[in-house]
């Protein structure tokens, strides 16, 4: 092609472009929003990495199916962040700065969050997905996960009273979330008319919990508070239940999801209770339509549903309901409207209080390796946490 | 009284264990001088042996020839290909195995996936025993590994292989010149301590968490182990379990987790620190 032809050519397209602006400005704003989705592919917590990815691609794929965010695609873009929280804020950094990246979705571990929104500050919309320890309330942050008092004010007073647990024993790793849930877990004890006879809180390598198991048994304990996580989880319940505890007391658990269950193990999770906003076996209409959809988009050798996992399919639909109510995906605009926002998920109905959600609460009690949900609490509010 | 029974029997498990896992590392390492990182994923591969029986179906006790097989075979291969090239080059076995460790890990990822397994007792429930209540699977499992090490300490004791493994750990030169095929005992001594981790794992199995990464936590014990006990001798390794593993236990019983774990590490310090040889020692 001549140089003047290039010109000519150029020129016409530029002309086309500029009487059909409109046209253009639109295509324009139909482009993909990003959003990065941090979840923890490596780590301790890689365990739940394909779930959550699976869960997370699921809710965009089917609100791209009905038109997208704000008449916009989603793209979501995925990171790691099973490692330490300065390597999580390099990766977060890469999507929000490097690939534009218009909001956040975050399911990791506390130390994470504390230096995402250290990252971020208010600067972009960022939802946190998992259970966690309560208290976080940054600007631009929203928590979905349980809080504390979501999973143990009304789950204490009914295993109370059901269950006659009356002596309690409080064991968890030694990190801020089982003190926190323990300090709350004390005032609940209390007031249902119960008593703390031990509390123990173990390093993370901890594999050998028979001193432990000792204490239990001679504090004549009737329930104990299980806030071990992972690994140490599986440990402690099976030796629970090998030394024939199970059938002296009770076990609540605050973060023993479906893989946690199945390292326990069918012979030993007999009296194994656990207080979630979600299992995979809830019998409501909508989290039944969810574990069919996701077995049908995955299939049958798909990671398994759990808790943790299905919070990423929770936050997508938060943020698409924020962004929708504001009709913005600017951080100012979500946060001016975020309070009293809701959704519903297979979770049940959620609505925005102090930048948690109250929402639905079950307590589940283990049937083999399986959970049978024997109590639903509704819509349980998820405490002071900007105090 | 009971807590006394109960913190003793415990004591006992605990030491038992111990020794059990340590013992295919005190093959490799007190013998050969191979510092073998993959020490823990072949107790990881026993375990997901007695996972494999398990789901097809089959008694428990198939396990442990399983076992037996997948680690021996696996362990020649590594000695083979790798191993072999590296006797008396202890940093680089360290390297090397710790890679294959990876691969181990990686591996059986891939093929069982990431989540926890459960592996049932073949003897559940409890007996009472001095009073108390305690896991049969456990006390028979103690009767086990007790019986193994005192068969064992005979054997290499009486045995010509016994004989001719401390002739070769002594000096190789001279066990070769005197007719010795060092290659072939070295060897056969290796596949021998992988196979032992792998029995460890099997028993272990019912007991513990089984996933991938289960390896890791042997590891780092059965090395604290050997360095308070030092290397080469069976007594040795029986002491250092005594000490580690009673460690653990009472102080865990008279402070908590965190101090058990910290009299530990504070033991295996003072250890390399003012007694680096350990409290037995070849040298």
């Amino acid at each position: 092609m001549k140089r003047r032809d290039f010109i000519k050519s150029s020129l016409s397209v530029a002309i086309a472009g500029a009487l059909s602006g409109k046209a253009i400005s639109s295509a324009f704003a139909a482009g993909p929003i990003k959003v990065g989705i941090l979840i923890p592919l490596s780590g301790p917590a890689g365990l739940f990495g394909p779930s959550s990815q699976n869960c997370a691609q699921m809710a965009v794929d089917e609100i791209n199916a009905s038109g997208g965010i704000l008449g916009r695609q989603i793209e979501p873009v995925f990171a790691d962040v099973g490692g330490p929280p300065a390597d999580a804020t390099q990766a977060a950094l890469k999507l929000w700065k490097g690939e534009k990246a218009e909001a956040f979705i975050g399911m990791h571990d506390s130390a994470v969050r504390g230096a995402l929104t250290n990252l971020f500050k208010g600067q972009v919309p960022y939802i946190y997905t998992p259970v966690y320890e309560g208290g976080e309330c940054a600007a631009g942050t929203y928590v979905i996960g349980e809080t504390p008092d979501q999973q143990l004010a009304p789950v204490i007073p009914w295993l109370a009273k059901e269950k006659g647990a009356a002596k309690w024993y409080l064991i968890g790793n030694d990190y801020n979330w089982p003190r926190d849930t323990n300090a709350a877990a004390k005032g609940y004890i209390e007031a249902s008319g119960g008593e703390v006879v031990g509390e123990e809180y173990l390093p993370f390598t901890a594999d050998n919990f028979d001193s432990n198991l000792a204490k239990i048994k001679d504090t004549g304990a009737n329930a104990v508070l299980i806030t071990l996580v992972g690994g140490a989880s599986v440990g402690f319940n099976r030796a629970f239940a090998s030394f024939g505890l199970a059938d002296s007391a009770i076990r609540l658990g605050t973060l023993i999801e479906e893989n946690t269950l199945a390292g326990i193990g069918a012979e030993n999770s007999k009296g194994l209770y656990s207080s979630a906003g979600y299992f995979a076996s809830i019998d409501t209409p909508a989290a039944k339509a969810f574990a069919e959809a996701y077995a049908a988009k995955f299939g049958a050798d798909a990671a398994a549903l759990n808790s943790l996992g299905e919070s990423c399919y929770e936050g997508v639909l938060l943020l698409s309901a924020l962004a929708g109510k504001a009709q913005s995906l600017s951080a100012s605009d979500i946060d001016a409207i975020a309070e009293g926002t809701t959704y519903e998920g297979p979770r049940g109905s959620a609505t925005m209080s102090n930048r948690h959600v109250a929402k639905d609460i079950y307590l589940a009690e283990a049937d083999g390796t399986a959970f049978k949900v024997v109590q639903t609490f509704a819509n349980v509010d998820p405490g002071n946490n900007c105090g | 009284m009971d807590l006394v029974v109960t913190y003793g029997l415990n004591f006992a498990y605990s030491t038992a264990t111990l020794g059990l896992i340590v013992l295919g590392l005190a093959v490799v390492f007190g013998l050969l001088g191979v510092m073998n990182m993959a020490h823990g994923e072949f107790v990881m591969l026993g375990a997901y042996s007695a996972l494999m029986v398990q789901q097809a179906g089959l008694p428990f006790v198939l396990a442990i020839p399983l076992a037996v097989v997948v680690c021996g075979a696996l362990g020649w291969l590594m000695e083979w290909s790798v191993i072999r090239h590296l006797y008396r080059r202890p940093f680089d076995t360290f390297l090397a195995t710790w890679g294959i460790a990876i691969l181990m890990r990686k591996g059986v990822e891939v093929t069982f996936g990431r989540e926890y397994q459960s592996v049932d007792q073949s003897l559940p429930g409890t007996v009472s025993l001095l009073g108390i209540d305690y896991p049969a699977y456990r006390l028979v499992l103690m009767a086990v590994i007790v019986t193994m090490f005192a068969a064992l300490f005979v054997w290499y004791q009486r045995s010509n292989t016994g004989a001719r493994i401390k002739a070769m750990v002594q000096n190789p030169d001279l066990a070769a010149a005197v007719g010795i095929n060092t290659a072939r005992l070295s060897r056969a001594t290796f596949v021998t301590g992988v196979a032992i981790a792998g029995l460890a794992g099997v028993l272990l199995a019912p007991l513990v968490r089984v996933e991938p990464y289960m390896g890791l936590d042997y590891l780092l014990s059965s090395f604290f182990i050997l360095v308070v006990g030092g290397l080469g001798t069976l007594e040795g390794l029986v002491t250092g379990s005594t000490i580690i593993g009673g460690a653990d236990v009472v102080i865990s019983a008279i402070f908590d987790k965190t101090a058990g774990y910290l009299g530990v590490l504070a033991i295996s310090i003072l250890f390399l620190w003012l007694r680096p040889d350990g409290i037995f020692s070849r040298r």
